[in-house]
């Protein structure tokens, strides 16, 4: 006990030490590509999160194919857990440590091109395969007129439900987001399935606690309403936005669930496969599993609509080259081996996200027109909402997520949205506001 | 030539003035490099706006972090949480220690099988014992609820981490299971030191268990007692592990604690110069406290 509470704190303070004597910027290279590999063979580092095993898998033959085609370039790869991801690499920033390619979920981006730790890939990327990509991977990937990251794949959000069940029940089943359900009649519908037997019909996936996954899965909800995580006219505050009579409406709604016992806390992540909820709140990265649960009998609906529209969440994991970076070009490489159509539909079948590229989803039958995931490219080109561009989202997201959290066990939900302005917005300013420079 | 017997002790004053500075000087340089360095820099760093990625310019802003994190209400709400764990861990972790160590002092057939199977948990690591009594206290279908169940007939059903009002005193239990059998072997050590003839002595003089308790161990467990009871109480200051891991704080900061806002705010928030304040911070109430135990301990003895 002793032993580990004291390396915690030397952790700490090695970190304290470190981000001292780098003055806490990281070094700034300008570098861009020149379009060839020189003095190979290069070893390129990769950081990769260890997220499902499947996603895990496909990535390391990815690396495996890629250096057996290269003499010039080496990758290596290492996998770091997910829990601690984004902690890790801003330790590693701080200590000058990154390795040369960084894969980061999408909105930490903002920060991490701020703070001058990545690079930005104007100069590497073709026209041709930056007009196949989906125009939000290219929004989502751009700060300060840059491009910094870009993904293999996008992502959404959806409710998943069984058809079968629906129809047994007399609920509307939705066509699109156009129709979605509204907030009410969400409400209405969890109540009727309660009475047909589920005790817990809704599962919103609480076993991820209070992560990410409350900021990608929930902040749709007060967009949904005309409510925002943050102004995005200037990203200056989040004051009257996010504490907006609209947002803590739409929260109190999302509150009456849990006090109306509907939601599963789902301790064992298998609510909804195991048929305990009939309905499962979560992203595009559940579909292979629930598709082999339920097959043809499973449908994936838009979010509710809480005012002006169903909305979703979309951006996710993105590669970035770093300013540690010994061969931007030797980096790139790889990154645009990975964005090949085969290597982003190998990648896709893995984790049932959408291609990336508009090629690759058109080669991919399962979002074609008719089939379950089509609701994902649709909701891409209209609804979907990206977290917000600005290097202040890492305040923003851990704000919110105690917000979520305080609101999902009870909390008074002004007060729990107040306490995330005035955090947001005091952020921002002991930042100077988050300046743009050079 | 030693000549005289004055020059002799002389020789023997300076190398012993010298020789325990050599033994002592590995830990003192890594005390130097690694505490007192990292704190300065800590005291320091919380007059500035440091951030851990930050292209702005490093700024001294004098006491806005110090004011900044007393005006925040989290800040005293971990502080609260704080002083309920010491005040409930300190006493009801000492004196199951006392308890478990007299009782695994007995002169009985496997008796070290017992002190091994209570001193297991604490070569546990805290975050795999966190994960794994995360999963126990699951309201529906976790051990902990089905043994109550079982017990009680169903009437007894606490959400435990879920729980404003039952989160701390889940996380108070998982602490105490963790950290009780380090407390066992030190008093354990303290209890094999005591000469058996006391003992002997009490009992011709007619004392029952009870008194050779209260007069003889007691007394003699003294410093052991005091020994585990500061170790106890800096360890429950420094609460973080189980809250990490389990609660993150919450429900609605029924688990905050200090340290725990101290990495959201220098590791989530990046600002280091205001996670130095509370670093700052904590160190004064943590070394107040020390203090204090210090002075009415030394009031005792007079």
């Amino acid at each position: 006990m002793a032993m580990r509470r004291l390396a915690v704190l030397l952790g700490l303070f090695t970190v304290l030490g470190t981000a001292c004597t780098s003055g806490g910027g990281g070094q700034t290279s300008t570098a861009g590509c020149t379009g060839k590999v020189s003095g190979g063979p290069v070893t390129v580092k990769l950081w990769f999160h260890s997220g499902t095993g499947a996603e895990r898998d496909v990535v390391a033959s990815q690396v495996s194919a890629f250096n057996a085609s290269r003499s010039d370039v080496k990758v290596q790869l290492v996998l770091l857990p997910e829990g601690q991801y984004n902690d890790q690499v801003k330790a590693a920033a701080a200590g000058g440590q990154l390795p040369d390619i960084l894969d980061f979920d999408g909105p930490f981006l903002y920060n991490y091109a701020w703070s001058r730790n990545l690079i930005p890939m104007d100069s590497c990327i073709s026209s041709d395969l930056k007009a196949d990509l989906l125009p939000s991977i290219v929004a989502q990937g751009t700060y300060a007129k840059h491009l910094y990251g870009v993904g293999s794949i996008d992502s959404g959000l959806g409710l998943y439900t069984r058809k079968s069940l629906l129809t047994k029940n007399g609920i509307r089943i939705p066509s699109g987001p156009q129709d979605a359900w509204s907030a009410d009649e969400f409400s209405k519908i969890l109540k009727t399935l309660q009475g047909a037997g589920f005790k817990k019909p809704l599962d919103l996936k609480l076993n991820y606690g209070a992560t990410e996954w409350y900021t990608y899965g929930f902040s749709p909800i007060i967009q949904s309403a005309g409510g925002d995580l943050i102004n995005r006219s200037n990203y200056q505050s989040a004051d009257g936005v996010l504490n907006s009579s609209a947002s803590v409406q739409a929260l109190t709604v999302f509150q009456s669930w849990f006090k109306a016992g509907y939601v599963d806390p789902n301790d064992d992540d298998a609510a909804f496969k195991t048929g305990r909820s009939a309905i499962s709140w979560v992203g595009h990265w559940m579909f292979v599993d629930y598709k082999k649960v339920y097959g043809d009998d499973l449908v994936i609906l838009p979010l509710p609509n809480f005012g002006t529209g169903s909305k979703t969440g979309m951006g996710s994991w993105q590669w970035g080259i770093t300013s540690n970076a010994k061969s931007v070009d030797a980096a790139w490489a790889f990154v645009n081996y990975l964005l090949q159509d085969k290597q982003i539909i190998q990648y896709t079948n893995a984790n049932g996200a959408v291609p990336a590229t508009k090629s690759a989803i058109a080669q991919s039958p399962q979002f074609a027109q008719g089939s379950p995931e089509y609701i994902y490219v649709v909701q891409l080109q209209s609804i979907a909402v990206p977290r917000p561009q600005t290097p202040a989202y890492p305040t923003i997201t851990q704000s919110f997520t105690k917000a979520i959290d305080d609101i999902v066990h009870g909390g008074d939900v002004k007060t729990a949205l107040d306490n995330a302005v005035r955090t947001i917005d005091k952020d921002i300013k002991s930042n100077d506001g988050y300046p743009i420079k050079g | 030539m030693i000549s005289s017997p004055t020059q002799y002790l002389k020789t023997r004053i300076n190398q012993d003035s010298v020789a325990p500075w050599l033994f002592s000087l590995p830990g003192i340089l890594l005390l130097l490099a690694f505490l007192v360095t990292p704190f300065l820099l800590a005291v320091t760093y919380s007059f500035t706006n440091l951030r851990l990625l930050s292209p702005i310019p490093l700024r001294f802003v004098g006491l806005e972090n110090y004011v900044e994190t007393l005006q925040d209400p989290i800040f005293y709400r971990a502080l609260a949480n704080m002083l309920l764990f010491v005040v409930i861990v300190v006493p009801v972790q000492t004196g199951l220690a006392l308890t478990l160590a007299i009782l695994v002092n007995q002169k009985l057939f496997a008796v070290k099988a017992f002190r091994t199977i209570y001193f297991a948990p604490v070569l546990s690591v805290m975050a795999v014992a966190a994960v794994v009594w995360r999963i126990l206290y699951v309201p529906d279908g976790g051990f902990i609820n089905g043994f109550l169940g079982a017990v009680s007939g169903g009437a007894l059903h606490p959400l435990w981490l879920h729980s404003t009002s039952t989160a701390l005193l889940a996380i108070i239990i998982m602490s105490v299971w963790q950290g009780v059998g380090f407390q066992m072997i030190v008093l354990l050590a303290g209890l094999q030191d005591i000469p058996e003839d006391l003992y002997e002595a009490a009992n011709i003089d007619g004392a029952n268990r009870w008194h050779q308790f209260r007069f003889v161990t007691v007394p003699q467990l003294r410093n052991s007692l005091l020994f585990v009871v500061t170790i106890t109480t800096i360890f429950a200051f420094g609460l973080f592990d189980q809250v990490y891991v389990m609660t993150r704080g919450g429900p609605l900061n029924s688990t905050q604690t200090l340290m725990l806002t101290l990495v959201d705010v220098g590791y989530g928030r990046q600002r280091i110069g205001q996670a130095s304040a509370i670093a700052v911070i904590f160190f004064v109430i943590v070394l107040a406290i020390n203090i204090a135990q210090r002075l009415l301990i030394r009031e005792e003895e007079a």
